[in-house]
């Protein structure tokens, strides 16, 4: 088992330069954005392997439930326009269960919100810059938990973050490879909006739902000696 | 039906027809692509197709038109517009570069349509299999949450309060109620002997010889398709030098992007030719 686990991780170290070499010597930088998505996946990789030597049943549970939650607040929330809690909850599990698991909360929650919403060439990147916020917030758990206003900055600075990488991705599928930069700012801009309402969703759930989420789980270790 | 060949096997024919449509960037390849994957999502869905056709058109047209507006490379000047010349090379290659991301999602769609939860969770079961029983975990828990906050949600409608702060509100109580749910399923699990060793796990696929030579066929089409590929240079002139070799390799994709297309027209055939029989 040890040497599976060794070899899979030189694997994935080895395959995302050698993908990048071979795509960018063999084929030409019309495939940059197929390379890209190869490696978006590839990069959470390691992540999934470490995940498959979890010892602990309840922290397995406990995944899906987040994951769940964060796609069920897509739905409940659908009524509100743009008001999607996937990011806070990504956060709030990176904040409070480490950024192993914040990672793979947000990688996770794209793909199975790509089960409703269709799957496509866009989901390694979805999985690549959730699983990246959550990961972020583990590392930054105790001064988050701690400050509101790095709460707040954060979850600015998360939702502006998913917008650029989603646009970057954008402006690279649309040239065929070339990256253009007048178009990504042209992308951007019109995105402006869109960026502004994500930012204020974001703010307000982690507001609200940080202080109550530590209270729930104070409340379960209390109940159940976890 | 293409459906019920192994998700292997399937999975391995969408890797290729992607793969090759994405990594060539040749017209010849990409005009199979998308009328293969066209084809087979109409054979899919049928009349429903017509809806995501016209927002497929708008894509391709957005992307192909706008690809001259921002990148001026190429010899052959059509005309100006304030001042930037729109040249015929990277109309052409915009034409192209949007061939390739509808035929994607064209392919992409048809992907969703063959694949569902289930044949996605065999094949991640195989490499992962705790992340499998976390999607399946996943995909029971959001229908049963849904329902949680309804009526959550209907019992708070009687207390006098704002619309976002109810819906927050009753979001939190599922929270709660599904993390401490999710200890006792746990608990539930190791005492059922979840973590032991030599666990197996319950599919009902199987693969058969049908899907062994369907599997060969794709394998060969694709090599022979990628062997033999040929480049075209777009700027400053285009460029492309057939051979004979390269034909083999465009006719080989062509029958590998059209394949879908056609196991489905003759089994539909076949069915309606025993039909009279039975």
């Amino acid at each position: 088992m040890k040497v599976k686990t060794i070899l899979s991780y030189v694997l994935s170290l080895i395959l995302i330069p050698l993908v990048i070499v071979l795509g960018a010597v063999f084929f030409g930088k019309q495939s940059y954005p197929a390379i890209s998505a190869i490696v978006a996946f590839l990069a959470c990789v390691p992540f999934f392997l470490t995940f498959e030597r979890e010892k602990n049943t309840r922290r397995v549970v406990l995944l899906a439930v987040m994951v769940a939650l964060s796609v069920a607040g897509r739905f409940i929330f659908a009524p509100v326009q743009f008001f999607k809690p996937v990011s806070a909850i990504v956060i709030l599990a990176g904040m409070y269960f480490g950024s192993q698991f914040g990672f793979l909360t947000g990688a996770l929650s794209a793909v199975v919100s790509d089960f409703y919403f269709g799957q496509g060439p866009w989901t390694p990147f979805q999985m690549f810059s959730w699983g990246l916020i959550g990961l972020l917030a583990g590392v930054l758990s105790n001064s988050l938990i701690k400050s509101k206003i790095l709460l707040i900055l954060y979850g600015a600075f998360s939702g502006v973050l998913f917008s650029l990488i989603m646009d970057v991705w954008t402006v690279l599928s649309l040239d065929g490879g070339e990256f253009n930069i007048d178009r990504f700012i042209a992308a951007a801009t019109t995105a402006l909006p869109v960026i502004g309402i994500y930012v204020v969703s974001n703010i307000i759930f982690l507001l609200i739902l940080s202080p109550l989420f530590g209270k729930k789980i104070d409340r379960i270790k209390d109940k159940y000696g976890v | 039906m293409i459906k019920i060949l192994h998700p292997f096997v399937l999975f391995m024919f969408f890797f290729y027809v992607i793969f090759t449509a994405v990594f060539t960037f040749n017209p010849l390849f990409l005009l199979p692509a998308l009328f293969g994957a066209l084809l087979f999502l109409i054979k899919l869905d049928g009349a429903k197709t017509v809806k995501i056709l016209i927002a497929y058109i708008i894509i391709f047209v957005f992307i192909a038109l706008s690809n001259p507006l921002f990148s001026h490379n190429g010899a052959t000047v059509l005309f100006f517009i304030n001042d930037s010349r729109i040249t015929f090379e990277s109309l052409i290659y915009g034409i192209c570069a949007a061939m390739m991301i509808v035929s994607m999602l064209v392919w992409f769609n048809c992907f969703n349509k063959v694949f569902d939860s289930e044949k996605i969770m065999y094949l991640l079961g195989r490499i992962f299999p705790k992340l499998a029983l976390v999607f399946s975990m996943t995909l029971n828990f959001i229908p049963r949450m849904i329902k949680d906050f309804r009526s959550i949600n209907n019992a708070q409608k009687s207390v006098k309060q704002s619309r976002v702060k109810r819906y927050i509100g009753s979001f939190s109580a599922v929270i709660t109620r599904c993390m401490e749910n999710s200890i006792i399923t746990s608990d539930s699990m190791n005492a059922r002997g979840y973590m032991l060793k030599g666990r197996t796990f319950f599919h009902r696929y199987r693969f058969t010889v049908t899907d062994a030579v369907y599997l060969c066929v794709f394998t060969a089409l694709f090599v022979t398709s990628l062997l033999w590929k040929c480049e075209v240079i777009f700027y400053p002139v285009i460029q492309m030098n057939l051979t004979a070799l390269n034909c083999v390799s465009v006719i080989s994709y062509f029958f590998l992007a059209i394949l879908p297309f056609v196991i489905e027209v003759k089994e539909a055939l076949k069915w309606k030719l025993s039909l009279p029989k039975i």
